[in-house]
């Protein structure tokens, strides 16, 4: 299972909805993404915020995973993405 | 050391080297020069509250290198809250000096160098981010002032660097050898240049292909053999060669900005932060000019501060203050003062982490706060001009108020109430004098308009940052217009 937490949405400067879409179809067979609260901490998770304020990224949220992919707008793990290439780069930081 | 003290800081510029040109002369003793004193003054008192417990908490930060106390001034932000931190600390300078301190600049350099060359290094391979990071430990330990350097004097604006009739109007490089780069061009309206330790060199605008010769980022000493400066002037500026204090308005502390000439300029290796690439100098530039858009939200706040103050007392000793006009206008000027502030901590508590680890403001915000700077302080020194009367550019001198035969005319009618002498009157007026028109307004007016860019800058920065396509999506959804 791998957990999906979202921002607020006040200020997406990406589509989230269709990203996650198109992550979950890059996903391999057995790879599930959950937004239900983890009974333990999540082995993996995607934090999903759209703007680079990055607002959800707190540290209460952090508990939730043990290892974050953090999409922050335009950017993964604080690197600059196209938008287009978005899912394929988050897809294989999963699988890793 | 970690922590200089203001008489340390003092000492140590007088034993720099800088060659100094003001009005036709070489300036042998910057320190104790009367138009450049009050400038030094101002950046020494980012040294004297550092030392002061009341202000320590703003005035200084723990080092993210070394885990010691150190000067915000020389600070990566670590966290959003020092970037708000970054915001009172300028506000509460302002308020102190009721001019520029110039220190900024290279707190903002070495914020934006810091990323970039972290990022730089990751995709090129490049080694400029361990060179910086050496220059920082220092920089931290000596508790220096670095003078962030980047306007160009740009020529002809129409053409780009290297279509220029002459090829020095932006800084280049005109020679590599082994062990290191030859440059040569100017930076221009360059804020404390000569009350600054080291320069840290920025390019002008983002380059092209064929300007990469001025894709260039460095540091040097600020007394390096090469580098020459032309003092600028400021409007009253030798009232301070008159050796009279009502007149100028604010004896003690003021701003200055010079032409900084690089001829020839040899730079070691070890000292280069960019040397070509131009494909990260527009972003070099736009992260400077963030930070330094939100800077303004702080100092230009602090300024407003003693001027709405100077509007107020003369209004007391006008008598006039009871007036509901003139508690209107009061409440006008802080209304719009307030304004600069909340834009400068907004984009501040907006701001996000980079790869390097440093905190960067929240880039729309940061241009919206500085696109108020360009107009609000022009209207709140209009309104204390209205308060103070026009007796502010009319009032007899400082000598004339002393003199044995007319002192006494001028003390009975330039007299306001009763109960305030005409030399405390005088003193008030002249400091609305000098925020307004006079040396500081250099620093509250024509820099609010052009510094850390001018308001067409902003503007293509909030048309970048406005996220304009999701506005569209929000008001089709709202209108039921389906994609």
């Amino acid at each position: 299972m791998i957990g999906l937490k979202y921002c607020g949405g006040c200020n997406p400067f990406i589509d989230r909805t269709a990203l996650v879409q198109k992550i979950e179809k890059l996903l391999p067979q057995g790879f599930k993404l959950s937004t239900d609260k983890p009974m333990i901490p999540w082995e993996k998770g995607i934090l999903i915020c759209g703007c680079p304020v990055a607002c959800a990224n707190r540290p209460e949220v952090k508990t939730l995973a043990r290892q974050w992919v953090l999409i922050s707008g335009p950017m993964i793990d604080f690197e600059k993405v196209p938008e287009e290439k978005m899912a394929e780069v988050v897809a294989g930081k999963i699988q890793l | 050391m970690a922590l200089k003290t203001p008489e340390q800081y003092e000492e140590s510029l007088r034993k720099m080297n800088f060659k100094i040109y003001l009005m036709g002369e070489q300036v042998k003793n910057p320190v104790d020069h009367p138009i450049i004193r009050p400038s030094m003054n101002s950046v020494k008192m980012t040294y004297t509250l550092a030392q002061d417990p009341k202000h320590e908490d703003l005035m200084t930060a723990t080092s993210h290198l070394t885990g010691k106390k150190i000067n915000r001034f020389c600070h990566l932000h670590q966290s959003t809250e020092d970037l708000v931190k970054k915001v009172k600390m300028q506000r509460l300078l302002g308020q102190q000096t009721g001019s520029c301190f110039q220190r900024c600049v290279g707190m903002d350099a070495i914020n934006a160098v810091d990323s970039v060359t972290f990022e730089m290094d990751q995709k090129l391979g490049t080694q400029y981010h361990d060179r910086f990071i050496k220059f920082l430990r220092m920089m931290q330990e000596e508790d220096l002032t670095v003078d962030g350097a980047m306007t160009d004097p740009k020529g002809d604006r129409s053409l780009s660097p290297s279509q220029q009739a002459d090829p020095d109007l932006y800084v280049h490089v005109v020679e590599k050898n082994e062990q290191g780069i030859v440059v040569r061009g100017a930076k221009a309206h360059q804020t404390g240049a000569v009350n600054s330790h080291w320069i840290l060199v920025m390019p002008t605008m983002a380059m092209r292909k064929e300007d990469t010769d001025y894709a260039l980022s460095f540091v040097a000493p600020a007394d390096a053999k090469g580098i020459t400066y032309i003092y600028g002037r400021q409007s009253c500026d030798t009232r301070k060669l008159e050796g009279v204090e009502i007149d100028v308005g604010n004896a003690r502390f003021g701003g200055h900005e010079a032409l900084m000439v690089f001829d020839d300029l040899f730079i070691p290796w070890e000292q280069v932060l960019m040397c070509g690439e131009h494909e990260y100098s527009g972003l070099l530039v736009e992260r400077f000019a963030g930070y330094h858009r939100q800077s303004y939200g702080g100092c230009k706040a602090g300024v407003g501060d003693v001027l709405i103050g100077a509007a107020a007392v003369a209004a007391d000793y006008n008598g006039a203050a009871k007036a509901s006009h003139i508690k209107d206008k009061l409440i006008e000027m802080t209304h719009l003062n307030e304004t600069l502030y909340a834009c400068g901590i907004a984009c501040s508590a907006e701001g996000h982490k980079t790869a390097s680890g440093t905190y960067l403001i929240n880039l729309l915000l940061a241009n919206v706060c500085k696109q108020n700077v360009t107009r609000f302080p022009y209207e709140i020194a209009r309104l204390a001009e209205d308060i103070a009367g026009g007796l502010m550019v009319t009032l007899a001198s400082e000598k004339d108020l002393c003199h044995p035969k007319i002192g006494k005319m001028v003390e009975k009618y330039f007299k306001g109430v009763a109960s305030i002498s005409t030399e405390e009157r005088c003193r008030i007026l002249r400091l609305v004098e000098n925020l307004t028109l006079g040396t500081s307004a250099v620093g509250y007016r024509t820099e609010s308009m052009h510094g850390a860019g001018s308001p067409q800058a902003q503007r293509i920065m909030i048309a970048r940052q406005g996220n304009l396509e999701h506005k569209k999506k929000l008001a089709k959804n709202i209108a039921g217009i389906k994609e």
